[in-house]
């Protein structure tokens, strides 16, 4: 394959978020949160190679997705073996190649593809700054791989129990008013 | 994605490689030859036909990239290549003689004669007609044609002569006809301030859109330009083909199949658009009305917008 020379993107500081007393507290149980999805995204690369195979040179990228509505944000390294999810503050500067930032909902709605990512482009409702093709690569792994809200833990393959439960809580939120943080 | 067209109900879909020889060459979005052969498998077993797109034009002297995308279709089993050059129709014609062909859009083959060489010369059995010609126009054409029609019946509109655009490479220096990428993503750059989000492809301002405008993709095409005091669209304005309810009219002329475009859409674009198209032409068998799914679709067209585009010529 052609390597590709891929461009970081270097986020700026956004003014305020430092001193925010809910941030700090999510930043400090960030160690559970941290384990839990990197466990699970490992356990995705286990059992969807080929979808992390479609991310070609963007394995050994670092993504930052922005919940438009919580003070904290998430990098995501989505390398097949060393990949690792880390809660980072959302005014935090750092190198990443791309931010995506989205109300969570909408980020859950991405994650298992029952939200047309061109639709919620289009409409505004995400955001996408940095390298765009790092993005759309990231998001056509997604859907090949055919998640479920249930992967983002660290279960075993099935429980649609679970998943039921999860897509319930999603739809609740979905019709509760929006909050931005931005 | 090709799952979720099959379980919505699609009969055939079509995919590619993940290389320049299929015309959605973006990154993450194609298979690899593990992949195509699971897919075909996956899709034959549920009553599906996969068509593998091999409709780029190669380059002089590369051949064999292209050469091996074809082996590689027909070794997966797949129900058929859709192609458009004329180098890789005959490569495929003569190493493979029982693979079905289809001629991609882009060959832009709008006439029967055209169509008439293609069958002759390649065995092709099946034409994509360019999205060029009113219903009529078409019923006049299937008459005089022996391969079966395919016609496009919603999804983005290409305003060019179709497999002949240069702008992408104008911007880019990679085009849909020969890298199969029309701007491809890593030239498109978002900018965003307070004031406006500014959308950039190979370093042009495409458009700049307030706060409350709806964005696109940024496409030549599709950019706002100013020009004379007044800033607007110059070729085309964002909006999505819906022919849902020429359905009947497509039929009675004798159009085969009808094709969604939009592969490099995500599942839940692809499983409304197949659902809606599936319950109307089997509507449509019933000898019901289908004026209901007229509007199903809308909220996905770009732009928010739909036109019947060259099946009704309301301009004429």
């Amino acid at each position: 394959m052609r390597r590709r020379r891929t461009r970081p993107y270097i986020a700026a500081r956004e003014p305020g978020a430092d001193h925010d007393v809910l941030a700090s507290a999510m930043i400090a149980w960030r160690g559970p949160v941290e384990a839990l999805l990197t466990l699970s995204l490992r356990g995705l690369a286990r059992r969807c190679p080929a979808a992390f195979a479609r991310l070609g040179d963007h394995q050994a990228s670092t993504y930052l997705l922005a919940p438009a509505d919580m003070p904290i944000a998430f990098t995501l390294a989505p390398h097949p073996q060393h990949g690792a999810i880390r809660v980072v503050r959302r005014g935090a500067a750092g190198v990443h190649i791309a931010r995506v930032s989205a109300p969570l909902v909408d980020l859950l709605a991405l994650f298992d593809g029952s939200l047309d990512a061109d639709a919620a482009f289009f409409c505004r409702s995400i955001h996408v700054e940095g390298d765009v093709g790092a993005v759309m690569a990231l998001h056509n792994a997604l859907e090949s791989a055919d998640l479920r809200l249930v992967d983002l833990l660290p279960l075993p393959a099935g429980h649609d129990a679970a998943n039921a439960i999860l897509a319930r809580l999603m739809r609740a939120a979905r019709r509760r008013p929006a909050s931005g943080w931005a | 994605m090709l799952r979720a067209a099959v379980e919505a109900g699609a009969d055939s879909v079509y995919c590619g490689l993940r290389d320049e020889t299929n015309a959605r060459n973006f990154p993450g979005l194609n298979f690899d030859r593990a992949e195509l052969i699971e897919a075909t498998r996956w899709a034959h077993e549920r009553g599906a036909r996969v068509l593998v797109a091999i409709n780029t034009f190669a380059r002089a002297g590369q051949t064999d990239l292209w050469k091996r995308s074809v082996d590689t279709a027909v070794a997966a089993a797949a129900d058929a290549i859709i192609a458009a050059d004329l180098g890789v129709l005959a490569y495929a014609h003569q190493a493979h003689p029982r693979a079905r062909l289809h001629l991609s859009v882009q060959a832009a083959a709008n006439s029967s004669d055209a169509i008439r060489f293609y069958a002759e010369a390649y065995g092709v059995k099946r034409v994509v007609l360019p999205r060029v010609l009113s219903a009529p126009e078409i019923a006049a054409l299937i008459k005089e044609t022996p391969v079966e029609i395919e016609a496009f019946v919603f999804g983005g509109l290409c305003v060019m002569a179709e497999g002949r655009c240069a702008l992408s490479s104008y911007a880019t220096g990679r085009s849909p006809n020969l890298s199969g990428v029309c701007s491809p993503p890593e030239a498109v750059t978002f900018d965003r301030s307070p004031e406006a989000l500014t959308t950039r492809l190979g370093g042009l301002a495409i458009d700049r859109l307030g706060p409350g405008d709806s964005a696109g993709y940024p496409t030549l095409c599709k950019g706002r330009f100013d020009a004379f005091g007044q800033t607007d669209y110059l070729f085309e304005e964002p909006v999505s083909l819906n022919a849902m309810g020429l359905l009947a009219a497509l039929r009675t002329a004798g159009v085969r199949a009808v094709k969604v475009e939009g592969r490099q859409r995500g599942k839940a674009y692809v499983a409304r658009v197949a659902a809606a198209f599936r319950a109307a032409i089997d509507a449509l068998d019933r000898g019901d009305d289908t004026t209901r799914f007229e509007r199903q679709l809308t909220d996905l067209a770009e732009g928010g917008r739909e036109t019947a585009g060259a099946y009704r010529k309301a301009w004429r």
